[in-house]
């Protein structure tokens, strides 16, 4: 009765809705402890087939690399995966260092310090916004298609005719996906540094009027190797993470187009944090070992 | 019409039917298969006889592709036995699964080809996946072979997207068969097709296992189908088998559920809700003011 109540209440207005269902937690506490226990079991038991799966994808996805008959099938994904998101991801680039250019400048002019643009672009591009972005772009562009490539699959039997067949799916379809996602990552983050770069430079030197030489030499002595390949070496975790989300989401996805489309959402909703918290958890683990080794490289140089 | 199993026989639901007989190419003993709350197959047992056509029937729901899906283990049982070649394999791991399901053929309800290949190389799937292709010019032969056997040889370069269902449903047939398998499992293999079409099917079944001599399991509630194709038919209603002999047998068979089915009669239950769910009057169409 109470359900039927909150159902025609849902049509009107919602506040309604969460005072009956509080009402009727607090009456009735036994359904309270029902929905936080289902609820839990639910998400730990997600967990633990998420950790299963991404293991079953290490043990696939080592497999492949050694033998030679599985290569046709990287090559193709790394095709379709890296070389066909070389534009987008350039584009994503370039906008990244004009527009850091566009607002930093009239911050760095007010001290007297917009010759040192080129060092606060080129530094915030290789190191965080540039792979932030572009696995982001790459979490829309690659990480939907293959969600929803794998889910259609799923639904439509393709991937129990793989299992009926004797081949492993993991090895034959999720393996070559995320390798090509591993590997292509951190060489589409170096286009979009490149990318992000030069829109930078365009932006200070040739609409602003900065100083050239003063723009790059202020960059050459802001920015080390290390910032850059901090950078590209996100961009492995990144690709990992995006492929093995959206595979994982596209073979459990449920059935029908509902269903499709919305395991393509939880992909991208799950590889867009996951992204988020990488990049937070990297960058303290990339300072500590900056700050650990700062001095033996001194001593060494 | 095909020869007639001799042997006929009755099962209850828990009563087994030929558990004992080890000859049998596939082995089910007390499978029980649940989702949820909601039990599927409740201690089914029986004995897929080696070189029969075996058909499943039973209304919608009630488990046939469940328990197909059981015999190549693509479904673990939540309690009970399954024994391919008097081998258990449903505690086997799937690489070790893999081995064995290469002895299998399976026809999917809706063809499942994969839809990013062409005909050739769906067939050439299995092929690539088991073994090393030294000579292509075999493997087109090969791959010519298997689609003259569902008279289709000629459609290699084609897509599925490009295929008729009853089109889609022959090349899976023959993908099924490119690793000449022992037993072929068919899941609803005329469904969705016009009664030619679906006859042709069922002449491909009959066909393959004239020529391959391999063991058929189809799944289907088409009984012009079953009457057809089958040595043996077992119905499964509420998640047990109810039924178990040759075609004559079942047509003659007692049990209401098993008449009403063959014969596609509406049940009284059935006919008393429709009855009870309203009449169609004048409130349920739309006021004359909302037409325009």
């Amino acid at each position: 009765m109470v359900k039927n109540n909150a159902n025609m209440v849902d049509v009107v207005k919602i506040p309604n809705v969460i005072y009956i269902y509080l009402i009727r937690y607090i009456l009735e506490p036994d359904i309270m402890i029902d929905v936080v226990g289902t609820k839990t079991i639910a998400g730990v038991s997600n967990s633990g087939r998420f950790a299963r799966f991404v293991w079953q994808t290490i043990t696939a996805s080592t497999w492949s690399c050694a033998r030679s008959r599985t290569y046709p099938l990287i090559w193709t994904q790394m095709l379709i995966i890296g070389v066909r998101s070389v534009p987008v991801i350039m584009i994503t680039g370039a906008f990244v260092g004009m527009i850091l250019a566009v607002q930093a400048y009239d911050q760095l002019r007010a001290m007297g310090l917009e010759e040192r643009l080129g060092v606060l672009i080129n530094i915030s591009v290789v190191k965080e916004l540039g792979p932030v972005l572009a696995a982001l772009m790459l979490a829309g562009r690659v990480g939907g298609a293959l969600t929803a490539e794998l889910g259609t699959m799923n639904v439509t039997e393709q991937i129990d005719a793989v299992r009926s067949i004797g081949t492993n799916p993991l090895r034959y379809l999720v393996a070559p996906r995320v390798l090509a996602c591993l590997l292509l990552t951190p060489f589409l983050i170096i286009y979009a540094d490149l990318m992000g770069i030069v829109g930078g430079y365009i932006v200070s030197v040739l609409l602003k009027g900065i100083n050239s030489q003063a723009y790059w030499s202020f960059s050459a002595s802001g920015v080390e190797l290390w910032d850059v390949a901090v950078g590209v070496i996100k961009g492995l975790f990144f690709g990992g993470a995006i492929a093995v989300i959206s595979c994982y989401k596209g073979f459990t996805c449920r059935e029908g187009a509902h269903g499709v489309g919305q395991a393509c959402t939880e992909a991208f909703v799950a590889s867009f944090i996951s992204i988020l918290a990488l990049d937070y958890a990297l960058a303290v683990i990339f300072k500590a070992i900056y700050f650990t080794f700062w001095p033996i490289r001194s001593l060494v140089g | 019409m095909k020869s007639k199993n001799s042997k006929v026989k009755e099962n209850n639901g828990s009563r087994t039917s030929r558990v004992g007989d080890k000859d049998g190419m596939f082995r089910v003993k007390n499978l029980t298969k649940r989702f949820g709350s909601n039990v599927v197959l409740d201690k089914i047992s029986l004995t897929i006889e080696k070189g029969k056509t075996t058909v499943v029937i039973g209304p919608s729901g009630c488990g046939k592709t469940v328990l197909i899906k059981h015999l190549i283990v693509l479904l673990r049982p939540s309690a009970g036995e399954i024994y391919f070649k008097n081998q258990r394999i449903d505690e086997l791991s799937e690489n070790e699964l893999n081995r064995i399901r290469i002895h299998y053929g399976f026809l999917f309800q809706g063809g499942a080809l994969f839809d990013s290949l062409s005909v050739a190389e769906n067939i050439l799937f299995p092929i690539r996946q088991h073994y090393e292709i030294t000579d292509w010019r075999d493997i087109e032969e090969l791959v010519k072979v298997k689609l003259a056997m569902v008279g289709l040889d000629g459609f290699q370069n084609y897509y599925p997207a490009n295929l008729s269902g009853g089109q889609q449903k022959r090349v899976a047939l023959a993908r099924a068969i490119a690793l000449d398998p022992e037993a072929i499992l068919y899941d609803e293999p005329t469904t969705g097709l016009d009664p030619i079409r679906a006859d042709i099917i069922n002449e491909l079944i009959l066909k393959l296992q004239r020529e391959l001599g391999v063991t058929t399991i189809v799944v289907t509630h088409d009984m012009t189908s079953a009457y057809k194709i089958a040595d043996r038919i077992i119905m499964l209603h509420n998640g047990k088998i109810i039924a178990d002999g040759d075609a004559e047998h079942i047509r003659n068979h007692p049990h209401p559920s098993v008449q009403q089915f063959i014969n596609g009669q509406v049940s009284e239950d059935d006919l008393a809700i429709l009855r009870m769910s309203g009449t169609i009057s004048k409130a349920q169409f739309l006021p004359r003011d909302f037409e325009h």
